[in-house]
């Protein structure tokens, strides 16, 4: 491990060292000017920094990702070996033949498409709710922000009696009293993925709803005056003023939750365990690598993964960043 | 403030860097022998320290110390508790194994026998533990015909049920016994009667997201004639979608289809009075001698059936065992004393005194009466204990059978047992190509 | 919970504004109230289900009582807290966190503020490849496993045994998250503070410790709340590297470790984990609520330009 290690430290070093060259030779080009003293001490006070993210975030991404060229198996840490792209046609024939695999990209899309939207809007409405003076403002935002402290396990087990089926469960029972027949909402692969975004939004959108707290805090009073004075009502205001005001929070926020709902796991796993209408693809690389125990195909699915969804942010990213 | 931070940098950076290089020098593992000269030997437990049963463990291994003192042996319990989740024990096993660090001795749960020793994790005791001293255990954790870990204790499960409820719709299940089981027929008649005034029966078809339901479930399909896969663990076509096996779910399914059982009893129905029996394991008598007081008042209550015969009389055991690790220790007699002592009759009895699970040896002396449901269970295991099936694809065979119970509602056995035969066909040949 | 709520909400004097303001305002508090129980019932389900015996918490469940307290036991309605603290020194564990998070606080801080300032506001080669890996860090999630982290800390660096602690302590310093929102805010910072500074004689790093630092309250609290939930809610990491304790020596185990240990034990009542939970999430409320202001603030500075 130690050799591999330093191999990887090596071509890290010898890259960075290029790229400093590069940015040198170019130097002139750029009307860029460098110091040798000053250049010194950032490389200096960036060392501890490197240093702990080369060992702990680096490294560990670099060996997980490598881990998809092999036949790594949990319980045989000490025979790995390369079987290259082998991971990766059995990848692509399980989902050929609408295996496991099938299901957790379709869910995991569900998902994704559902909750992005319904965590965003309601962080939105909630933050514009509680931005105003007053203390019950300040205790309501405070209680919005609770279930993000709060672990799955106690709220997923929460909502496990809430959508409990039959007539015990407390939402059948609500429904009951409109008439509606008890409905089995996490069996009944229609109902279950919905019954999920709600929950997994319904936790998550506190925090959400901070960072566009402080989006609003940026936009200065006087927009607003002034949008008063040209007879902006309420409405013409948010899209004259906030909107545009709270662009670069939006862009931040969108990306972030996206990447944060492509990454669900533990609630269908706490919710309904692994079944083909909720399974997603965290849960799939979760029962892969540590039920299943085989860290390669984990790992390969990890890897197709991490290509598909930062292609898609890095679209997202252009799409939605502010025309310079 | 510019010295300050200088300095935590670099005392930082020093400690990193000085770690790394005493890894280069390689790493022997650890001492077997502390500076008195005893012989250290270590045994890992999957329970927290401060639980009844750890506690158990513990005033072991110091009995095992006082006894041992001369022979300058000395024992070492770890204590890693099993949390939810991350399957978090088995990830500590195999990292101490790749570490160098694992235990002389280490607990594990019974249906990961052939995966640990398929991987050698576990060391062949065949020749350490005498045929004699082999029979006296009610199973054993047997693998490719070697002998790979001994039980701590035993379980078994069967029908808890609510007599007041059985006595107001006057049915006598007395006749029901251990050495003389109700059938298939019997048991939907009783759920039949129970129907009008009480939910039946909780299957635990709605514990899909772990073992549980496994567990409690595999013995009907043997009890119906059927089985999951062959003696070898690596073929399942054949066995898992046999007419014999459909037979066997097709129960279950008949109980859910007749409105006897559903996916919709909660989990504390039974103990709130709701529900007429509840199947579930040993671990149920003290929750019900201690925590619902308010429900049961005490035994005569509440009473258990043992599980129903069809073809054969078949009930679910298993629990957790010790093994023998292939760490670095070459040297396995100090050990061998150790793994003895805590299987002795006498340990076992310590130990099921504090779970009130089943003692896992024969000779152990029990002073049960005659229909406590300590006996029936005890009794049961004796007459028609079955093990789940041993296999390296043992998780996918958990899966595929949760899936099939889930799927029991609204789609044919068949169909279901088809799917399930092919993804764990799929997974054994794997693990026959990966272990050549 | 929700009984606090209604007391301390304002008192209208209706007397003093005009009608219509005031039926807004009463509207604006109802369906603020009406919010917050849909956010608060796991608080309000914990805090009932630990007054109660596991019987009655069995009764409860599946109906509305199971989000109130059991009214025919008052009197024993701590007995859960009583055993929890008492069997299970819980408060050991709580402080082994509170050692942990002040200790990750302090050099997260550090480090990663350096490394924003640095990003911010110096020139150097070599730069531009460093930015793009911090946007790509962020923007591209990978599946990080906890498998080759594992091997690093223990048989890479070495830390074993009471050394472990480093393992838990060293991975949770760095946050390229953390480099961003630095870098974020102290790019905010105008020039000429620091120019004033320097013509005082203040060199790069007197500048970073007497100028930029005092100024970046906000960033600084909100790194360290942050951290803080972080480390106290870590339990997965922890329980793989830190040693078990032995007879008699102090645990090493943070609290949710512990605390998922203890839930393990057979026999424990589903009234006291609500218990032990209550009481492990009181430290990060009350961080939470102390530090709200300078969090918005935090981020609001930073700009969040991805």
């Amino acid at each position: 491990m130690l050799n591999t290690t330093l191999i990887i430290l090596a071509i890290f070093i010898i890259a960075f060292a290029g790229f400093a060259i590069y940015d040198l030779a170019t130097a002139k080009r750029r009307k860029e000017v460098y110091r040798v003293k000053s250049s010194l001490t950032a490389y200096l006070m960036l060392l501890p920094a490197i240093v702990l993210a080369f060992l702990f975030i680096m490294l560990p991404i670099l060996y997980s990702l490598g881990y998809a060229f092999t036949d790594y198996y949990l319980l045989k840490p000490n025979d790995i070996n390369f079987i290259w792209f082998d991971n990766f046609k059995a990848f692509f024939s399980e989902l050929a033949t609408k295996g496991t695999l099938y299901h957790a990209i379709k869910n995991t899309i569900v998902f994704v498409v559902g909750v992005v939207p319904l965590q965003i809007g309601t962080a939105l409405l909630l933050s514009l709710f509680v931005n105003r003076p007053g203390i019950g403002s300040k205790i309501f935002k405070v209680c919005f922000f609770a279930p993000v402290v709060i672990s799955l396990s106690v709220t997923s087990f929460l909502w496990l009696q809430i959508l409990a089926p039959g007539e015990n469960g407390l939402l059948n029972s609500l429904l009951g009293i409109f008439g509606v027949a008890p409905h089995d909402w996490l069996r009944d692969p229609n109902t279950a993925m919905p019954c999920i975004i709600v929950l997994s939004a319904w936790q998550g959108c506190g925090y959400q709803m901070l960072i566009f707290l402080s989006g609003l805090s940026n936009i200065r009073k006087e927009l607003y005056e002034a949008a008063s004075l040209d007879g902006a009502n309420g409405w013409r205001k948010f899209w004259l003023v906030t909107w545009p005001g709270l662009r670069s929070t939006f862009v931040y926020i969108i990306i972030t939750v996206f990447i944060g709902a492509c990454r669900i796991l533990t609630q269908p796993m706490l919710m309904t365990g692994y079944q083909d209408h909720t399974v997603t693809l965290s849960y799939y690389m979760y029962q892969q690598g540590y039920t299943f125990r085989w860290v390669g195909q984990s790992s390969a699915v990890a890897l197709i993964m991490t290509i598909f969804i930062g292609a898609i942010t890095l679209i997202q990213r252009r799409v939605f960043r502010e025309k310079k | 403030m510019k010295k300050l931070l200088t300095a935590i940098l670099s005392v930082m950076l020093a400690l990193i860097l000085s770690f790394g290089m005493t890894a280069c020098g390689g790493d022997p593992g650890e001492e077997s022998t502390d500076k008195d000269g005893n012989t250290i030997v270590k045994i890992m437990f999957h329970v927290d320290k401060s639980a009844t049963e750890g506690q158990a463990y513990q005033k072991r291994i110091n009995a095992f110390n006082a006894a041992y003192k001369d022979k300058k042996i000395k024992a070492q319990a770890v204590f890693k508790a099993r949390t939810a989740g991350a399957s978090g024990y088995e990830t500590e096993l195999l990292n101490n194994q790749i570490e160098g660090t694992l235990a002389d001795i280490v607990t594990f749960d019974a249906p990961n026998t052939a995966a640990y020793a398929k991987s050698g994790l576990l060391y062949d005791i065949s020749n350490l533990i005498s045929s004699e001293d082999q029979a006296k255990f009610y199973s054993l954790n047997k693998y490719d015909g070697k002998l790979y870990g001994l039980p701590i204790q035993e379980s078994s499960a069967g029908f808890f049920y609510n007599k007041k409820i059985f006595n107001q719709a006057g049915i006598n299940v007395s006749g029901y016994t251990a050495e003389n089981p109700w059938t298939f027929e019997q048991f939907k008649a009783v759920c039949a009667q129970l129907k009008s005034h009480c939910t039946p029966v909780d299957m635990r078809i709605d514990a899909v997201k772990d073992e549980t339901a496994p567990y409690l479930l595999y013995s009907f399909i043997h009890a119906a004639g059927g089985s999951f896969t062959d003696s070898t663990g690596y073929v399942a076509n054949g066995y898992y979608n046999s007419a014999e096996t459909a037979k066997g779910f097709q129960f279950i399914k008949d109980l859910i289809t007749a409105g006897y059982t559903s996916y919709e009893i909660g989990a504390t129905d039974f103990f709130t009075g709701k529900v007429g029996m509840y199947l579930s394991s040993g671990w149920t008598i003290p929750d019900l001698d201690n925590k619902y007081k308010e429900h049961f008042k005490n035994r005569d209550e509440w009473g258990l059936l043992p599980y129903p015969k069809d073809a054969i009389a078949a009930s679910a055991t298993g629990s957790w065992s010790y093994a023998i690790t292939n760490n670095h220790h070459t040297d396995k007699t100090a050990i061998v004393e150790l793994l003895k002592w805590m299987t002795s009759a006498e340990s076992s009895k310590a130990i099921t005194d504090a779970t009130g699970m089943i003692p896992a040896r024969k000779d152990v002396e029990n002073t049960y009466a005659v229909g406590t449901p300590e006996y029936t269970l005890l009794k049961q295991l004796e007459l028609s204990g079955k093990e789940r099936p041993v296999t390296v694809a043992y998780p996918t065979f958990s899966t595929t059978f949760n899936q099939v119970i889930t799927g029991l509602k609204t789609s044919e056995v068949s169909t279901l047992l088809a799917a399930a035969t092919n993804t764990l066909q799929l997974e054994m040949d794997k693990l026959q190509n990966l272990h050549g | 919970m929700d009984k606090n709520l209604v007391k301390d909400l304002p008192n209208f004097r209706p007397n003093k504004k005009p009608a219509k303001n005031t039926v807004k305002a009463i509207i604006y508090h109802v369906v603020g109230i009406v919010l917050s129980l849909i956010f608060l019932f796991p608080i309000i389900y914990m805090l009932a289900t630990s007054t109660k015996s596991e019987s009655a918490y069995a009764s409860s469940l599946g109906s509305l009582n199971m989000f109130l307290p059991d009214f025919a036991n008052l009197g024993t309605m701590f007995a859960n807290y009583e055993s929890v603290l008492v069997n299970y020194d819980i408060w050991k564990y709580a402080l082994n966190s509170f050692i942990y998070a002040a200790i990750v606080i302090v050099l997260n801080v550090l480090i990663n503020g350096l490394a924003g300032y640095v990003m911010a506001k110096l020139r150097f080669p070599g730069k531009r490849l460093l930015s793009f890996l911090i946007i790509f860090l962020i923007v591209v999630p990978v599946e990080t496993s906890i498998i080759p982290l594992y091997s690093i800390v223990k048989i890479m660096l070495g830390l074993k045994q009471e050394m472990s602690v480093l393992g838990v302590i060293l991975p949770a310093t760095i946050s390229i998250f953390n480099v961003f929102l630095f870098t974020q805010f102290f790019e905010g910072i105008p020039k000429e503070y620091e120019e004033a500074a320097r013509i005082d004689g203040a060199n790069t790093m007197g500048v970073f410790a007497k100028v930029i630092m005092p100024l970046s309250k906000p960033i600084i609290a909100t790194v360290a709340v942050f951290c803080f939930i972080g480390v106290w809610n870590d339990y997965l990491w922890p329980s793989m590297i830190l040693p078990s304790a032995n007879d008699g020596s102090w645990p090493l185990l943070p609290i949710q470790t512990a605390l998922m240990s203890i839930q393990s034990i057979e026999g424990i009542t589903t009234g006291e984990i609500m218990a032990s939970l209550i009481i492990t999430s009181i430290p990060i409320f009350i961080i939470y609520v102390a530090a709200q202001k300078y969090i918005v603030q935090g981020f609001g500075t930073a700009g969040l330009k991805m």
